[in-house]
């Protein structure tokens, strides 16, 4: 199917533990803040991928002429979009910080 | 005409960003026009089938694939007419229930990524559309204030990992076949690990954000916590985008050997959904929980519908599906508007607020009790179009008595939690008095989409053989 | 055959009733007048029309009226001969009803929303007998649920709300059962439009065991209403809604909704030979029976007057289920004709008892006593009625007992004699000591003084006159049976028709 270079496998595999990393914080934490920062760190691996998938095609060692444009293309777009919904959340978090002190009952279940 | 209708409301959008004194005007037009160029777009693709469109002239498999099918047609003009619908709710109740100047760019901003996310059959597009949905949703819900910031955050934090769940899916995919356009993909499929774990991925993100069983533990906070008018538009629309997409990708993208394999899950999730969402909403002791649990129950047809079609692969199932989907969204819109309005006016978020609500509230009360009607499916709701298409799926395929007696089952869960607020109602021993005295368009507004969702009977065969010919 | 607005016609008779009701929501508690109004205006329309009808399907004409709505299933509307039997029992009753409501709910609140949902329920049971269909019928059912539901719990009481909890939690399940059985039978065979000797035929060897499935489904739904043996419950319980409303429940709106279900079903859509063929006849009879015994023996036991009527109506409702299951032609006159008969009568005996609870405060049996002396005119309808439905001559319950036992030995079901002999007996048992007290016993209770509704009637006229009216058509419908216009010749007519269609 794919064929990789030695030395990509090893970035696949950093994005495969960012990946794991980020989605065992998102499970295991509660606090909201850590989990915002376990999703960024998942978008980081996944961005990774995509930018090592982006060399796939080329041969065994070059790295730097056929990169496949679109996927960067895709990781710019991603970016963008993680950075506004990361940004947003922690905006989220900060008001929620604010009214935590007298905060009303909660509604229901 | 495609393009005006995702470009009308980005325009409106920004326009209210520098104008905001007129910004409900300009979302009700921008509504009202959009609902307009949908009918006709319906009626054009109609009669002269699906049209196709690639963006700014690239060549296929590069640039993001957009289509028009009567599906997607339907699903445009139900976004427009709810939020023309419930716009109109809001500017009606604006000044009442302090509803923040956010939300009018925000509700055109929702209507633009659903409008969009309908019409794209490209997979990376389509996770674009997903996150705008999910964050303008998100802000949506916490127009409300103090309260809903924590339901919030949470529906946030868990949408954004559903899209990264997506997303990785996507990238897998892409790194196997080198394409976004599901028409492209289709033809290069091959079910083997790689594609397994794709799907997999995505349906997990995917149910998660749609709320399915059993990742649904976040709507009936999120949707309860939000304005009356956003719950409506959540609970109708915001979750179906997700919904659309599993849809997708499963009867599309997958192979005969994946989608027998994943039937039954589905199947079986919606049924699970079905029951514990409606024995949930049997249970809350809040109205708009109650609301946001039937949502749940509802889903569950969808699945159900969904796991059934990928198993039996019969046209009627599929119209089954989408006709729950357009029947929940009107009926779900309603509910969550009267009760809205019964519970501003009464004065409690409690069930027991509602008590005599018959007497204080009767065109809400009988607004919410239509709505409900079609939830329970009777005839000739669209929610009994639904279910009659489904039983009929079923009674085709042989020896399927199961399925049968579990939609009874379920069924009965809708009605008694219907008939609990209905017959709450109805107790005349002390109404709740109103805090002030009741509005009357509200109520009719609330009304509306009730009377539209048994109207749906009188289209009923057209929108039935649509339907099934979308399915072939 | 006909001018193009008669097509029409069967529309018309549901909106006369449909329309008031929808304006009657709209009007102001006080605007009394208004509604009286509206309410006798939709009854004389209604009744018009029928007559209407009345003549031209008397002279072969057959009403058709359709809408589309699902594919291989329109919206039917069709007006025959067994759907006018209905269609003129629930209209001359209703006419009797709302005079009585009128009557009995002068001066309590909310009675723009009981009048619009009275009408609602009887546009309902109008559908439903004009339905042409097994699809139209389930819609008409579902929305006579609905319409009922708010007329039981109308008082708004705690006992009232748990009634009504119970009858939703048993009719939907029927609706739901009747639902999956119709959906079943459409998958099979469609669903057109009703026919005399049935539309199943061409698949019975071939889906046998798929159609007696349907035919278990749909007479479960139905038997939901019309009250078979272990889906009664509901009825005892929704005695506490008013009078009239017990009166409409019981002697035309929904148990007759469910047993007129039952006639099509076996007469229109399986038919004579498929039932037959199906052996379906014999559990649909048997069942039946035990309701008919069981109701008896349970109302024998009751203290109440509406809760021994209403187990009353459990065993007389079951008559006509037994005499349609018999599958004869003179068993199923019986049948027919017990649907108005047993109509007529029971309304009468509510009517009575809402007279005797408004005008006396008495629910108890054993508070009747000597009440003869003190409202003649009310005792004397309710023995008429009680007479009746015993089956003495010359009421009109002998005339259907008398068909149905001559059904019986037609169709050599010595059983079925026996069953009825022995419910005649149990009916006189729990009856007959009513009378006994009515007449015979001096007065007992405390009543409240005389003339507090009228001045010089011994209640309210509009109480006494429906009551009244119901009670000489007992009389009438017996004595002049064998007449042109009388029930019975009627459903000679629709027995003729249904049994040589071929």
């Amino acid at each position: 199917m794919v064929e990789f270079s030695s030395s990509l496998n090893l970035f696949l595999a950093t994005a495969a533990t960012l990946v794991a990393i980020g989605v065992y914080g998102f499970i295991v934490g509660p606090e909201p803040l850590r989990r915002i920062v376990a999703l960024n760190i998942i978008s980081a691996g996944i961005f990774m991928l995509m930018v090592v998938l982006a060399y796939r095609s080329a041969g065994p060692d070059a790295v730097s002429t056929l990169a496949d444009p679109v996927l960067h293309a895709l990781v710019l777009t991603g970016l963008v979009v993680a950075v506004s919904a990361t940004a947003f959340a922690l905006a989220l978090l900060a008001r929620l910080g604010k009214t935590t002190a007298d905060r009303p009952e909660e509604p229901g279940p | 005409m495609m393009i005006l209708l995702l470009v009308l409301p980005l325009a409106a959008a920004l326009l209210m960003l520098l104008w905001p004194r007129i910004a409900p005007l300009l979302a009700l037009f921008s509504a009202a026009v959009c609902s307009f160029l949908a009918l006709q777009l319906l009626l054009q693709v109609s009669e002269q089938g699906t049209r196709y469109w690639l963006l700014a002239g690239w060549p296929s498999g590069l640039a993001i694939a957009w289509q028009a099918d009567t599906l997607s047609c339907l699903l445009i003009l139900l976004t427009a007419v709810l939020q023309l619908l419930v716009g109109f709710y809001a500017f009606a109740t604006r000044a009442r229930d302090k509803l923040s100047q956010g939300f009018w760019p925000l509700s055109s901003l929702l209507q633009l990524s659903l409008t969009a996310l309908w019409l794209s059959r490209d997979l990376f597009n389509l996770y674009v559309c997903l996150e705008l949905l999910a964050l303008v949703a998100v802000a949506l819900v916490s127009l409300s204030g103090r309260k809903a910031i924590k339901p919030a955050l949470n529906y946030l934090l868990l949408s954004l990992f559903g899209s990264l769940c997506y997303l990785l899916g996507v990238v897998l995919l892409y790194g196997a076949y080198g394409r976004l356009d599901i028409a492209g993909l289709v033809s290069q499929w091959q079910p083997n690990l790689l594609t397994n774990s794709a799907l997999l991925l995505m349906s997990l993100g995917l149910m998660l954000k749609a709320a399915l069983w059993p990742l649904h533990g976040w709507l009936p906070a999120a949707h309860a916590a939000a304005p009356a008018p956003v719950s409506a538009l959540l609970s109708a629309l915001v979750v179906k985008g997700p919904l659309f997409i599993l849809c997708l990708l499963w009867l599309q993208l997958a192979s005969t050997e994946q989608a027998q394999a994943m039937a039954p899950l589905f199947a079986g999730a919606g049924l699970a959904a079905l029951l514990f969402g409606g024995w949930s909403a049997l249970r809350t002791p809040f109205a708009k929980n109650l609301v946001a649990y039937s949502t749940v129950a509802q889903l569950g047809y969808a699945t159900l519908a969904l796991g059934l079609m990928l198993k039996f692969d019969q046209p009627l199932i599929f119209a089954a599906l989408w006709l729950f989907v357009l029947a929940h969204a009107l009926a779900k819109a309603a509910c969550f508007l009267a009760i809205g309005e019964m519970s501003g006016t009464l004065g409690g978020k409690r069930l027991t607020t509602l008590k005599g609500a018959s007497q204080t509230m009767p065109l809400a009360m009988f607004a919410f009790a239509v709505a409900g009607g079609s939830l329970i499916g009777l005839p000739p709701s669209g929610g009994f179009l639904a279910k009659w298409a489904l039983l009929q799926g079923l009674w085709l395929q042989e020896q399927q008595l199961f399925w049968p007696l579990a939609l009874v089952l379920a069924t009965l869960l809708s009605a008694a939690y219907v008939f609990r607020v209905v017959v709450l109602a109805f107790d005349r021993a002390d109404p709740v008095a109103p805090d002030f005295s009741p509005q009357v368009l509200p109520q009719w507004l609330a009304l509306l989409p009730a009377l539209a969702v048994w109207a749906m009977a009188l289209f009923s065969e057209p929108l039935l053989l649509l339907l099934r010919l979308e399915a072939l | 055959m006909s001018p193009f607005w008669l097509s029409y016609l069967p529309l018309a008779i549901i909106l006369s009733s449909l329309l008031p009701g929808l304006i009657i929501f709209t009007l102001k508690e006080q605007q009394v007048k208004l509604r009286i109004a509206l309410n006798l205006l939709g009854v004389t329309v209604k009744l018009v029309l029928v007559l209407i009808m009345w003549q031209a399907v008397k002279a072969g004409a057959v009403f058709y009226f359709s809408v589309p709505f699902l594919p291989g299933a329109e919206l039917v509307l069709q007006g025959d001969a067994l759907s006018l039997l209905f269609v003129v029992l629930s209209s001359v009753l209703w006419l009797a009803t709302t005079i009585y409501a009128i009557g009995y709910l002068e001066n309590s609140p909310l009675r723009s929303r009981f009048f619009g949902y009275f009408s609602l329920c009887v546009s309902a049971t109008v559908g439903l007998a004009l339905s042409g269909n097994l699809v139209s019928f389930l819609l008409f059912y579902e929305l006579l649920t609905l319409a009922t539901f708010p007329l039981v719990v109308h008082r708004g009481t705690p006992e009232a709300l748990a009634a009504g909890r119970r009858y939703l939690a048993y009719t939907l399940s029927g609706g739901l059962l009747l639902l999956t059985g119709v959906a079943l039978l459409h998958s099979l065979v469609q669903s057109p439009q009703f026919i005399p000797g049935g539309y199943v035929s061409a698949v019975v060897s071939e889906h046998a065991g798929l159609l007696q499935l349907a035919f278990g489904l749909m007479i479960a739904g139905l038997g939901v209403k019309a009250a078979l043996l272990p889906l009664h419950g509901w009825l005892p319980q929704a005695m506490v809604a008013p009078a009239p409303v017990s009166a409409l429940l019981h002697a035309v709106a929904v148990v007759k909704a469910g047993a007129f279900g039952i006639i099509r079903l076996v007469y229109d859509v399986f038919g004579v030979d498929s039932m037959q063929q199906l052996q379906l006849a014999e559990p649909l009879m048997l069942l039946a029976a035990t309701t008919i015994l069981y109701g008896s023996w349970r109302a024998l036991a009751q203290q109440d007057i509406k809760k021994r009527l209403a187990y009353s109506t459990i065993s007389q409702v079951s008559y006509i289920t037994v005499g349609v299951a018999m599958l004869g032609p003179l068993a199923a006159v019986g049948g027919l004709v017990h649907l108005v008969h047993q109509g007529v009568m029971k309304i009468t005996l509510f009517f009575c008892a809402g007279n005797y609870a408004e005008t006396l405060g008495v629910h108890k049996i054993n508070e009747l006593n000597g009440a003869g002396r003190r409202m003649p005119l009310t005792s004397v309808a309710f023995t008429v009625a009680a007479l009746g439905m015993i089956g003495i001559p010359p009421t009109a319950g002998f005339i259907s007992k008398w068909y149905l036992g001559l059904g019986a030995v037609a169709t050599d079901n010595s059983l079925m004699l026996l069953v009825f002999v022995f419910s005649g007996l149990l009916n006189a048992a729990y009856f007959l000591p009513i009378v006994y007290r009515l007449w015979f016993l001096p007065q007992g209770g405390n009543w409240p003084k005389e003339q507090r509704l009228s001045a010089t009637l011994e209640t309210h006229w509009m109480l006494l006159l429906p009551m009244l009216f119901t009670a000489v058509l007992i009389i009438l419908m017996g004595v002049f049976a064998s007449t042109g216009v009388s029930p019975l010749s009627w459903t000679q007519l629709i027995v003729e028709r249904e049994f040589s269609y071929d």
